[in-house]
């Protein structure tokens, strides 16, 4: 008999497979090489006062995905969030070491205008917080301040723009001028996340968006930030490990000041590399 | 286990604080409608048309002549003028001390130290210390000159008896609006930061208009203050039941009414009552009841504004 003509077939299926590894190594080789960077983070330290909450901390936030930060309470996510539109800087006793740059650019170089920085990173807080006048006004205000000379017309373009973009504009379009505070929660995040979207940022930064809503507004959320992310780099904040599971593409694990773990979210969440990762995912820490 | 029923003194102990509450506070109900009810009772039979229509008549032995017009004229010049000068200067530094100042800073310190002492000087040093002052001869401009020729000013005037009062009610006026200030909450100002808003403009665009309401109980507040003084009022506006300028209702008569002397219903009652250097009670008590009438009024438009506030949240 001769095996080596009647099985043919292990040999093939194997170098097939080996074919085939070789094919996916390609693919995430490219895509690394193509993984286009747009938040750089450089050895990042942050004290407040003397306290030390982040050290060590390293990564890249690609374009044009989901970017999830887990990890327990007080571990320094929010933290980690603020340095990147510099919102720290009106913390007392905050100070920072390490670099972070955005597009290729040191966000912390004295010549940057703050102002400009936080039009192109917009963040939502995890509290709903409309300015308290009309749902038309709360997008208008920061509009009007990066573009003084807009045009009435223009400026309504740009609100219904906004809330077409953030999912609102069907439940809103007829009252425009009704008080934003008259709103749902849920139906408030989206005017928030309209509100950021409305000054054409390149990052959108949520910080837990979803912790005090229900999980149809969750889930609406969800859906957007799905469809904002063709358009837009966004990062996440967020407790709830499903949700970080579903809509996003890489992650970043911090535990206590530290980044653990950080890449792409399947493998973090099916194969982590560090013990602490794994026991955080099975829900052994708070 | 099984549920205990409350003992006695358990029992006691949950109703003392609220009743204790209950009744402090129906003392002071009671005691402040005893008083509004007394001059309501002494003033309400003077009060009619041509008590409001008439001017004071200040010949001593007539005590049941003359009405309140130019009194009440006088509240409303001095109130007026004192809430033109209060409101830009109390806005100005309450967002000041709410926005921008730094508690550790000794300028801080020494501005809130500064205000506390404002705030517990009686009003009548005001009064003083503005005749003192205004009697000068730069302030002549605020004031009618003492003498033909003489370089000193007379130091009572509408104008001075309002910058005497503005100063007398700022520190209770900027509390009451960086208290405003201060709790709008947080979640603006970082909303707003958060989207590239400077914090000017965040200030003027969303932090004072949601204050706007409790701004406006500030200057309500100091409007009743200044409707109130009398001390004030009786050194450094003249200690006269009229006003130097008989025809005040002209337009181009506007400035010398302003650096001249005149009267308010406070010193209206307190040249009329007996407790004070009058003889004509009823006189005291009618121009007290009108006094009361228009502080609640302005109460009252303090609360229809807190009501509007609360419905627009
Ligand atoms: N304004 C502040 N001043 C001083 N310390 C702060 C301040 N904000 C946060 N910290 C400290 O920094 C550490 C990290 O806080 P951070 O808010 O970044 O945590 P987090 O991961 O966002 O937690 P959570 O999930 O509860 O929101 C904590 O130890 C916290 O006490
Ligand atoms: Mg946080």
């Amino acid at each position: 008999m001769n095996e080596s003509l009647r099985t043919p077939a292990p040999e093939a299926d194997e170098a097939a497979m080996l074919l085939a590894e070789l094919d996916r190594q390609m693919i995430r080789a490219e895509r690394a090489l193509e993984r286009n960077t747009l938040i750089d983070v450089d050895n990042l330290e942050v004290r407040y006062g003397s306290n030390v909450v982040l050290r060590d901390v390293t990564f890249d936030v690609p374009a044009n995905q989901i970017t999830a930060f887990i990890g327990p309470s007080g571990c320094g996510k929010s933290t980690a969030l603020r340095c990147f539109n510099r919102m720290n800087d009106e913390i007392r006793g905050f100070s920072m070491n390490g670099r972070i740059q955005l597009g290729g650019q040191d966000i912390y170089d004295p010549r940057v205008d703050v102002t400009e920085l936080r039009r192109q990173v917009g963040m939502v807080f995890q509290h709903p917080n409309p300015f308290p006048m009309s749902i038309h006004e709360n997008i208008a205000l920061a509009v009007r301040e990066h573009n003084p000379r807009i045009s009435r017309d223009e400026l309504d373009g740009v609100v219904e723009q906004a809330l077409v973009h953030a999912n609102l504009w069907d439940e809103v379009k007829d009252d425009l001028k009704r008080s934003a505070l008259a709103l749902s929660g849920g139906q408030q995040q989206r005017l928030c996340i309209a509100r950021a979207l409305a000054v054409r940022p390149t990052v959108i930064m949520l910080d837990e968006p979803c912790a005090s809503l229900d999980p149809i507004s969750t889930a609406r959320i969800e859906e957007l930030l799905l469809e904002l992310v063709a358009d837009y780099t966004i990062i996440i904040v967020t407790h709830n490990l499903a949700q970080a599971r579903r809509i996003s593409d890489d992650v970043a694990f911090f535990l206590m000041g530290r980044l653990l773990e950080f890449g792409d979210a399947r493998r973090v969440f099916e194969d982590p590399l560090r013990r602490e990762t794994a026991d955080y995912v099975r829900g052994a820490y708070g | 286990m099984r549920v205990s029923p409350i003992k006695g003194h358990a029992r006691l102990s949950r109703w003392i604080g609220p009743a204790s509450a209950w009744i402090a506070a129906a003392v002071v109900a009671a005691v402040c409608f005893f008083i509004v009810g007394h001059i309501v009772r002494e003033g309400y039979a003077h009060v009619d048309w041509k008590f409001l229509t008439t001017d004071p008549d200040p010949s001593p032995a007539e005590s049941t002549g003359g009405g309140v017009r130019i009194p009440i004229v006088g509240t409303t010049f001095l109130v007026l003028l004192s809430t033109l000068l209060t409101f830009p200067i109390a806005l100005g530094a309450a967002v000041y001390l709410a926005e921008y100042m730094d508690e550790r800073w000794a300028v801080t310190k020494a501005i809130r130290l500064g205000l506390e002492v404002l705030a517990g000087v009686p009003s009548v040093v005001f009064g003083m210390f503005g005749v003192a002052m205004f009697s000068h001869g730069v302030f002549t401009f605020m004031s009618s000159s003492g003498a033909e020729g003489s370089d000193v000013a007379f130091g009572r005037s509408f104008l001075v008896a309002a910058t005497v009062m503005a100063i007398h009610v700022l520190p209770f006026v900027i509390k009451v609006m960086e208290e405003a200030i201060r709790s709008v909450p947080l979640s603006y100002r970082q909303g707003a930061a958060a989207l590239g808003v400077t914090k000017w403009r965040a200030i003027r665009r969303i932090v004072l208009p949601a204050a706007a309401p409790g701004i406006a109980t500030g200057v309500i507040l100091g409007m009743g203050l200044a409707a109130g003084d009398t001390a004030i009022v009786w050194l450094t506006l003249g200690g006269t039941m009229n006003m130097a300028v008989d025809n005040w209702w002209a337009l181009d008569q506007i400035v010398n009414v302003l650096r001249g002397t005149g009267s308010t219903l406070t010193t209206f009652i307190y040249f009329s009552s007996p407790a004070g250097e009058g003889n004509a009670p009823e006189l005291a008590y009618g121009g007290a009841m009108v006094l009361i009438l228009l502080v609640i009024t302005l109460n009252a438009a303090a609360t229809l504004i807190g009501r509007a506030r609360r419905q627009t949240r």
